[in-house]
């Protein structure tokens, strides 16, 4: 049982970049985090150390999660926080405004954007991967949400990493230069011609590791909420209203 | 006159305080799942909370009732997972309740010595189940006994027919292991505890077959178990671990 509850944790945890060193203003409660997190995760890159809003607790993000440490660094809690008062979630709620402020940080000329015709009601950000088959299904409706007021901005994030063979065409379809055309084709399963150019692959695959992408589609709604993976462009809309309810209570 | 009031107000006080750990979860989880069951609620480790089951699921509420966390807890002092613990002690204790009666038994036999027994929660139209009992010699030659108990998934429709015909069958054992192999085990009816050990393992929060479960009621992942040398290690190791503990 001892080597599995590290590996339970560190598995969540996507491993990314280096150990967040100690800060100058951290209170002792939240040094105990960062050493408590640095030893179970050395390789992630912790995000943010702050006081968790249960008393006698920090909470820590890393790699896209949220983690509660206690403030003598003995005990460590992971899963969904509720405010039973106001039937919120907590954890969900903050880790959606740490993704947005991320998300946000992508300017829309380093996205793949396809919009409706009006004005969208829904925007959503997709981390898809070429050669994924429920990425392929979802493109396959694009114009179904976009009929139905879903903004569609697509970044990368080819699953089997830097330099495999979907980030190569990922680098192509981006070169080319009807870019949305070499995006739809290659996700019919054409092979676009290899093309190489400046573009944001890699780093949209690293800004995936950090917001918790944990498979293809990874689908955040414009509030930083992750959505999860393909639905159906009805399910989508659905799933997109009940988010926009403030008190949900994500169960 | 005033003592009185400082009499009650210190009684008052003192019952909102003393409010049990059901209390408190009763009132948290209520605002989320008013149906729910609460089927236990304890003092937990983990300083501020307590830890409570609701329907299958551990949750911990804090003590003063205003936050419920649904997810796990670990001692990282200690390296312990609290809620995997917590979770092996309660199906522990429920299948130490199950007897023999309700369970298929394939044991070692002599010269050959059970030094483990498992629970394995089965169905016979499910293909990791069927390869797990391909393979029973090896894991008695082990030393491993496994009881079987009948947990037929609705995604197998017929699968509880089959189980019922192969409990109901003169040889057991046999028709379990014909079964297994794809034969058709015929349409016998008696009465079975395959309904019983099915909604056991629902209310342990089993939702899969094959769930191979220690005799700590620790649950071994499948790709550790599908392997007879594999499971025997992790068996040794999890004996050896409890008996460091006691």
């Amino acid at each position: 049982m001892n080597v599995r509850l590290s590996a339970a944790l560190v598995a969540s945890i996507a491993v990314a970049c280096a150990a967040g060193a100690a800060q100058a203003n951290d209170t002792p409660a939240q040094s105990a985090a960062r050493k408590v997190l640095a030893d179970l995760a050395p390789q992630a890159r912790i995000d943010a150390v702050e006081t968790a809003p249960m008393p006698g607790f920090q909470q820590v993000i890393v790699g896209g999660q949220l983690i509660y440490v206690s403030d003598d660094g003995k005990y460590v809690m992971q899963g969904k926080l509720f405010d039973t008062g106001a039937r919120r979630d907590l954890t969900g709620a903050r880790l959606a405004v740490d993704v947005k402020k991320k998300l946000d940080a992508v300017s829309q000329a380093k996205r793949i954007v396809f919009a409706p015709a009006g004005k969208p009601q829904y925007k959503i950000t997709v981390f898809t991967d070429l050669d994924c088959g429920y990425c392929r299904k979802l493109h396959s409706q694009i114009a179904a949400y976009n009929q139905r007021g879903i903004e569609v901005d697509y970044l990368f994030f080819p699953r089997a990493g830097i330099g495999s063979a979907s980030y190569d065409k990922a680098v192509s379809v981006w070169c080319a230069k009807d870019r949305k055309a070499a995006f739809t084709a290659a996700k019919a399963g054409q092979t676009p011609p290899a093309l190489k150019c400046d573009n944001p692959v890699a780093d949209e695959f690293a800004l995936g590791g950090q917001v918790g992408v944990d498979g293809t589609p990874a689908i955040y709604s414009a509030d930083g909420h992750k959505v999860g993976g393909y639905l159906d462009p009805d399910q989508m809309v659905a799933k997109l209203k009940s988010l926009a309810t403030p008190t949900l209570a994500e169960r | 006159m005033r003592f009185l009031f400082v009499a009650i107000g210190l009684l008052l006080g003192g019952t909102a305080v003393a409010a049990t750990p059901d209390e408190v979860v009763q009132q948290a989880v209520r605002a989320f799942a008013p149906k729910a069951k609460i089927e236990a609620a304890q003092e937990s480790p983990v300083p501020g909370f307590y830890e409570a089951i609701v329907g299958s699921e551990f949750i911990y509420v804090s003590k003063d009732g205003r936050y419920m966390l649904d997810g796990s807890a670990f001692d990282v002092a200690n390296k312990r997972d609290l809620t995997q613990e917590s979770r092996a002690k309660v199906r522990k204790v429920a299948l130490d309740k199950v007897g023999p009666d309700k369970r298929i038994v394939f044991a070692p036999k002599a010269p050959l010595q059970a030094r483990h027994t498992i629970t394995v929660f089965t169905d016979v139209d499910c293909p990791f189940c069927r390869r797990f009992h391909e393979q029973i010699a090896a894991y008695n030659a082990k030393g491993i006994a496994v009881d079987y108990l009948f947990f037929p998934l609705s995604i197998h429709p017929g699968a509880d027919k089959k189980a019922q015909a192969v409990w109901c069958s003169k040889d057991r054992e046999g028709a379990f292991t014909s079964a297994m192999a794809g034969k058709d085990p015929g349409n016998a009816t008696c009465p079975n505890p395959i309904a019983e050990t099915a909604d056991l393992a629902q209310s342990l929060g089993i939702g899969a077959t094959p769930t191979i479960i220690g005799p700590d009621g620790v649950q071994i992942p499948n790709q550790v178990a599908m392997s007879p040398d594999a499971l025997a290690a992790e068996l040794d190791r999890q004996a050896a671990a409890t008996a460091a503990k006691n």
